[in-house]
């Protein structure tokens, strides 16, 4: 410690306290005070963010999506599994955008014979709208028939699903908005898995570094070397294919990623200055990596959790494809757009809700993490 | 790399024999001893480390992969791989060579005309074909180009020989080749971009050449060195992807034979297709390793120069 030397220090008594002054007690402080509040990383963020107008589109269309995805199933009276075999196939029915000549739950039905249209039990009292194409083959007089279908089968006026059902009566809106979140939740808990492993494995690695990290990123090479197809399918064909199976399937390899970011990032600042200040004044390791070190890497763990979610709806719908999705009369996004895939040719509006979400989701997530990226990280604008 | 594929071999090996049910369960009409019969002809019937050796020497001496026991049965697993890889290989190679030009070409405009609507639209395209799935497009693609206009076959025929061939894969192809297209695109643009605005363009300028003379001469060749780095592993992208669109367009190749077997349980076939896709994608990063050198000595590494 410095010596402090004060007026009331006895080895100064003999001076008298008339001697001292006071140095710079009539110097003006020129510093203004700062009448702005300070601004804080995330605040920033969230300013440069707001900016881009197409991060927030992203944004809005994503919520919409979740919060559908939240509530959508209960709008209606059916469950995702009620199976009524009177209500096959219907094609979708919105009273409120009937006006407007979309989704009236009509269909056409071709080749139909012409004589028949008069037979009011195949074709109700007020099912045909309109008659196309008549032309005669084989001497007999066909055409194709526009119906009012849900008439057509005989369903009361009241009866209506909005996107329609499917081959098993299942109401497609219900399944559509449950499978939005199961594949939603898939997504977002395996990205979870993959970021809290890889961020413990990355910041082990990255800190110790030497032998450790060595070793442990020989361990990452051995596991990346093995292609995804080939893991996930292994995993799921071991384990099931459960909700859980598929989140681990997925998480299994994604961490690596998240891990190898971490560890450059903790290459990168921890032989900073405030490092070793915080190391002097006694702060363990476990401290240095998670308090000091690693909220660093805050944008970009973000960013980059932001863009492992669409590609693990991606994957999900992929094991759907391949036969490999989550079990039967639970439904996502996947399982919903293979259904629809069988029966493309006769019923396309049963893959056309599935694959409009599908592709909203991917095009928003993506565009979001381009814009999150960017808001966190300036300098890395542009570039892709 | 050799020690990846055993452990990936092994892994899988005992991954598919420890699956629950025996690989004849569901064969009802069999009676006991024609079961142990066919057990002990596939060495069922020993413990699976003595399964698992027998299965390396025999991969490993003579060749041999196995014989598929339920889809083609009888049949050596590899001639049902022969005659299942050209089609895939068709395909995917196809898409590669296609997407390869077009997105350069792509790539090119957009950096070119900069900050234009030409850059716009193409940035704006690139966004939707990275981000929307590969089936998505295939789905559509069936839907509209071949099942109501009648452009195209619907579903891929196998007998078509020459055009009628190209003509039926067409559409694969092409729901194939958009992600890789925009990936393409997107790199090429982002890598040319920067390339323009450095000295030695400059300097190309300078001396007298045109913009076209100097994009073409300098510019594109040097943004075009990191580009092998980003082709190569598409190619393993293209192959993960094609699996659906196999299924979608009934095409006869590897995917279709990988969902088929699990589905069927012809536990074989599918541990040599599961290897069959690891050899492929170790090859690709092999293949990136030695492109890094032959590319770009500059990027050598090892040191064998230094005294």
């Amino acid at each position: 410690m410095s010596n402090v030397y004060s007026p009331t220090d006895p080895r100064f008594a003999h001076l008298g306290p008339e001697k001292f002054r006071l140095r710079q007690t009539d110097a003006v402080l020129l510093d203004a005070k700062f009448e702005t509040k300070p601004i804080g990383f995330f605040r920033d963020a969230a300013m440069r963010f707001a900016k881009s107008k197409i991060s927030i589109v992203a944004l809005i269309a994503i919520s919409i999506i979740g919060f559908m995805a939240i509530v959508g199933p209960y709008m209606t009276p059916y469950g995702y599994n009620d199976q009524n075999l009177d209500y096959i196939n219907l094609p979708p029915k919105i009273p409120a955008l009937a006006r407007f000549g979309i989704f009236q739950g009509t269909r056409v039905l071709q080749n139909r014979r012409v004589d028949g249209l008069s037979d009011t039990s195949r074709y109700p009292e007020g099912s045909i709208i309109r008659i196309d194409n008549r032309r005669v083959m084989g001497g007999v007089e066909l055409c194709d028939v526009t119906v009012d279908y849900y008439r057509y089968m005989g369903i009361d006026d009241d009866v209506y699903f909005l996107f329609g059902t499917d081959y098993l009566g299942r109401d497609l809106w219900t399944r559509v908005w449950r499978g939005t979140r199961v594949s939603l939740i898939i997504a977002i808990v395996s990205v979870i898995c993959n970021v809290s492993i890889g961020l413990v494995y990355g910041s082990i690695a990255g800190y110790y570094g030497g032998s450790i990290d060595m070793t442990m990123m020989r361990i990452t090479e051995i596991i990346d070397a093995m292609p995804d197809v080939v893991v996930v399918t292994l995993f799921i064909l071991y384990f099931g294919s459960g909700l859980i199976s598929i989140i681990l399937a997925l998480a299994v390899k994604n961490w690596i990623g998240t891990a190898r970011m971490i560890r450059g990032q903790f290459y990168r600042f921890k032989n900073h200055e405030y490092v070793l200040a915080a190391r002097t004044l006694g702060a363990n390791d476990a401290r240095l990596m998670f308090r000091h070190i690693l909220p660093n890497s805050i944008g970009p763990i973000i960013t980059r959790a932001m863009i492992a979610i669409p590609s693990a709806i991606f994957t999900e719908s992929f094991l759907a494809y391949i036969g490999l999705g989550i079990r039967a009369p639970e439904s996502s996004i996947g399982v919903l757009l293979s259904e629809g895939q069988k029966v493309l040719l006769y019923y396309p509006e049963q893959t056309f809700f599935p694959a409009v979400i599908i592709s909203i989701l991917m095009i928003g997530f993506n565009l979001l993490s381009n814009g999150l990226r960017d808001a966190f990280d300036p300098t890395q604008r542009g570039t892709e | 790399m050799v020690i990846t594929l055993f452990i990936i071999i092994t892994i899988g090996f005992m991954v598919i024999r420890l699956m629950p049910g025996s690989m004849y369960a569901d064969d009802a009409d069999m009676t006991a001893a024609q079961m142990e019969i066919l057990r002990a002809k596939y060495h069922l019937d020993k413990p699976i480390p003595v399964q698992y050796g027998i299965f390396l020497r025999d991969l490993v001496l003579k060749g041999d992969w196995g014989t598929s026991i339920k889809m083609y049965i009888g049949v050596p697993v590899f001639d049902v791989l022969k005659m299942k890889i050209p089609v895939s290989m068709y395909n995917n190679l196809f898409s590669l060579l296609i997407s390869l030009p077009i997105g350069v070409l792509l790539g090119i405009i957009a950096a070119v005309r900069k900050n234009s609507i030409v850059d716009y639209t193409t940035s704006f395209m690139v966004v939707i074909f990275i981000s929307v799935p590969s089936f998505i497009f295939a789905t559509l693609l069936q839907y509209y180009a071949a099942f109501r206009s009648g452009w195209f076959p619907i579903i891929y025929e196998a007998s078509a020989t020459g055009f009628a061939k190209l003509h039926s894969l067409t559409l694969p192809i092409i729901a194939l080749s958009l992600g890789p297209i925009a990936r393409v695109t997107r790199y090429l643009r982002a890598e040319l971009a920067e390339t323009i605005n450095s000295d030695f363009m400059l300097l190309a300028r300078t001396k007298g050449l045109t913009e076209a003379q100097a994009i073409l001469r300098h510019g594109i060749r040097n943004s075009l060195v990191p580009l092998a780095n980003v082709v190569i592993p598409m190619f393993t992208h293209i192959m993960s992807g094609s699996m659906v669109i196999e299924r979608i367009f009934s095409i006869p190749g590897m995917g279709g034979l990988m969902v088929s077997s699990i589905n069927n349980t012809d536990y074989p076939l599918t541990l040599a297709v599961l290897i069959f896709y690891s050899v492929v994608s170790l090859v690709t990063v092999l293949v990136v390793d030695l492109a890094y050198g032959v590319i770009d000595p500059r990027i050598r590494i090892g040191g064998r120069h230094i005294e």
